[in-house]
């Protein structure tokens, strides 16, 4: 469960689910909504990883 | 001009679309309960959809092991957080009350954990204005 990249799937998942719901309510307009929220959601994640893969992570934050 | 004032007067409003329900009623138990608003507005599909998924992103985030906000001193950020969180109502209460919840900043999800969590409230609350603009006949 703590793969990066599957809790990006399940985060983007759920929220484009709800969105889906709560702004469509005909089928075909609620799959195309679920699809760019999602593949928008998850690709978008991939593309700022990819630009951000250049840069060191760095020392890990202090501790509150 | 005439015409559709004859018209619109032939015609009533479209009341029979608007549910019959008490605005502070359903407003409050969208709140304190994910999507008991909309079951209490005859969505029960939709309120039942609303409430696995609001649901769904708590446990995970507890699962996780997420931050669960409260005001601290020296951050007013988290007074934001804190209402947000506080957005998915009774759940929030019994995980910080009942529960004893903090989350744990050590857990090697807590981030991920605290983005399920509050993400859980802001949901619950977009899902009280939506069943506030059901109940006021703005939307269907």
């Amino acid at each position: 469960m703590l793969s990066h990249f599957l809790l990006m799937v399940v985060y983007a998942l759920i929220v484009s689910l709800f969105f889906t719901v709560l702004w469509r309510r005909e089928r075909r307009e609620q799959v195309k909504l679920f699809l760019q929220i999602f593949l928008g959601m998850v690709l978008g994640g991939l593309v700022v990883a990819w630009l951000m893969y250049p840069f060191p992570s760095g020392p890990p934050a202090p501790i509150p | 001009m005439a015409e559709t004032g004859s018209t619109s007067a032939a015609q009533p409003a479209p009341q029979a679309a608007r549910p019959q329900g008490n605005p502070i009623v359903a407003v409050l138990s969208a709140w304190l309960v994910p999507g008991l608003g909309h079951v209490y507005l005859k969505r029960h599909l939709r309120g039942l959809i609303f409430f696995v998924l609001v649901i769904a992103s708590l446990a995970i985030g507890c699962s996780l092991e997420g931050k669960l906000y409260v005001v601290e001193r020296g951050q007013p950020l988290t007074i934001l957080a804190t209402l947000g969180s506080m957005g998915m109502g009774f759940p929030y209460f019994l995980l910080r009350y009942g529960l004893h919840y903090k989350g744990n900043i050590m857990g090697a999800g807590f981030e991920y954990g605290t983005a399920f969590l509050l993400t859980a409230g802001l949901m619950n609350l977009l899902l009280v204005l939506d069943a506030w603009d059901i109940v006021r006949g703005k939307k269907e």
